[in-house]
């Protein structure tokens, strides 16, 4: 776990969001809508992120990731949002997927979703308030062929809201998730299945996500949605209805 | 700020002379929609509200095919095209199911689903005429789990959320984008009648209702009419057909 605090972060009285996967894709739209409402974004990533303070951690290591939000209220302050948005994508036939990849994929989409939660959330719940949001997937609803360990992950994510929202909704603080369908990310290879024009003319909306889409579903979750919690939007072109 | 907003958009909201859809609508005018407000009756509340929101008033029974079709004739004529329509109108009675009146069955069924059919259908034209349109149907957290005593107005409701499904299916490769919202119990005066029926105070009432909702409160009207705001956005185009549940984590059931 390392972090870097970009010069710029002084802004007072800003809330103070975490995103991890903030480098690229959902995260950095994530990252960046909520620059734009003018929250201080702190970006947990393998990589940096050009946040107003980049955590370079593994989001499956639990210490790092405890050790790095523990960084980030020492010098920006108590957490007002947390966003589980990093992860990665692979399709392979379940017949075919190792012990290490099923673990893997485990690991870093439910592990790091969980080892986010367990470290903001309480310190949310003392606040009595606060808000978390999960990035789970379509898939996890719809269910698609190869993707049987990613699904079974981001599904495992939902359930994990759900039961968070349950149990700390008496505290004020909310627990939501947004499930995309197929998002125009680097997530998605330039041959992937997802980018077909076969596929997309199958999709009411005919296109695939904007990042950018899923971070104002987000935003809604953080600042506008005050009653909605254990939640599960899902911005996913109509493949999902 | 990347808060939609709604500048040039022309904005319908029916059921608008009270509760969730007076505040709807101003949240919309905040934004800087010009609103046309609905309701059955022609209320003084309306004509305020109208006012109040430098709106336009229009009168019409829902539930009859010919008033909304007039409707929407008169709003052609004196606002323009509507952009986005916001069916919010309901009607609601309980009563146990085998007595359970038909007139009232179907005062029910034609009022909250056939008459948001109605609208809908005319609203169309204008939405295909300027190439988009945004849709968002007010339904209930009754609609997705059912409530004793509540035949008709939880059938109603569901039929709301298949409407949404289908719908949003149907109009998306037009860009006109169909969503819905379930709300759990809101501060509404319909709150003030559950009072009155059980013969206690409306303090009352919001403690025993909020003493089922884990977040330890009922909702507020806002809370309801930004999430229509977020779903009529028309930078979003992706999110579509969708039932978004907004209750403080009461109702846990599937849409």
């Amino acid at each position: 776990m390392q972090m870097t605090r970009s010069s710029s972060s002084t802004i007072t009285n800003a809330p103070i969001g975490i995103v991890t996967g903030a480098a690229s894709g959902i995260g950095a739209a994530i990252a960046a809508e909520l620059k734009n409402r003018g929250w201080l974004v702190a970006g947990f990533d393998l990589k940096p992120a050009g946040s107003d303070c980049d955590v370079i951690v593994d989001m499956s290591d639990t210490r790092a990731v405890a050790e790095g939000v523990d960084q980030i209220r020492r010098s920006l302050g108590d957490i007002d949002a947390a966003i589980s948005a990093a992860g990665f994508y692979e399709m392979i036939p379940a017949a075919q997927i190792t012990q290490s990849q099923w673990n893997r994929m485990l690991n870093v989409h439910l592990g790091g979703a969980f080892n986010l939660a367990q470290a903001v959330i309480p310190h949310m719940v003392e606040m009595k308030s606060g808000s978390f949001v999960g990035i789970t997937s379509e898939l996890a609803i719809g269910g698609g062929s190869e993707d049987s360990h990613y699904a079974a992950a981001k599904g495992a994510i939902i359930g994990l809201i759900r039961s968070l929202a349950a149990e700390v909704a008496s505290s004020g603080v909310r627990v939501n998730g947004v499930a995309p369908g197929p998002t125009d990310t680097p997530l998605l290879t330039p041959d992937s299945p997802w980018r077909a024009p076969d596929y997309l003319a199958t999709l009411p909306s005919r296109r695939l996500a904007k990042p950018e889409e899923i971070a104002y579903v987000v935003a809604y979750l953080i600042e506008e949605g005050t009653f909605t919690t254990g939640e599960i939007i899902s911005p996913n072109s109509g493949a999902v209805i | 700020m990347s808060i939609p907003t709604y500048e040039g958009k022309v904005v319908l909201v029916t059921g608008a002379a009270q509760g969730m859809g007076k505040v709807i609508a101003e949240t919309f005018a905040a934004r800087g929609a010009t609103v046309i407000v609905n309701d059955r009756s022609d209320d003084p509340r309306l004509h305020e509200l109208a006012k109040a929101i430098g709106g336009h008033v229009a009168v019409a029974d829902v539930s009859k095919h010919d008033e909304v079709q007039t409707l929407f004739d008169q709003v052609q004529k004196d606002v323009g095209l509507v952009d986005v329509l916001i069916p919010n109108h309901a009607y609601m009675s309980m009563a146990p199911f085998v007595g359970y009146d038909h007139e009232d069955w179907w005062k029910v069924v034609n009022t909250n689903l056939s008459g948001t059919f109605w609208l809908i259908q005319s609203a169309l034209a204008g939405m295909r005429a300027r190439g988009a349109g945004r849709i968002v149907i007010i339904t209930s957290g009754w609609g997705v789990i059912g409530w004793p005593e509540a035949t008709a107005y939880s059938a109603s409701k569901a039929g709301l959320i298949s409407l949404v499904k289908t719908l949003g299916r149907e109009l998306a490769p037009e860009k006109i984008i169909v969503n819905g919202i379930a709300p759990g119990v809101i501060d509404t005066p319909q709150l003030q009648v559950d009072a009155d029926a059980a013969g206690v105070s409306l303090a009352e009432v919001h403690a025993l209702y909020a003493k089922g909702i884990p977040f330890g409160r009922i909702g507020k009207p806002e809370e309801i009419a930004r999430t229509a705001a977020m779903l009529a956005d028309f930078r979003m185009q992706s999110l579509v057909g969708q039932i978004v549940q907004v209750n403080g984590a009461e109702i846990r059931g599937r849409v």
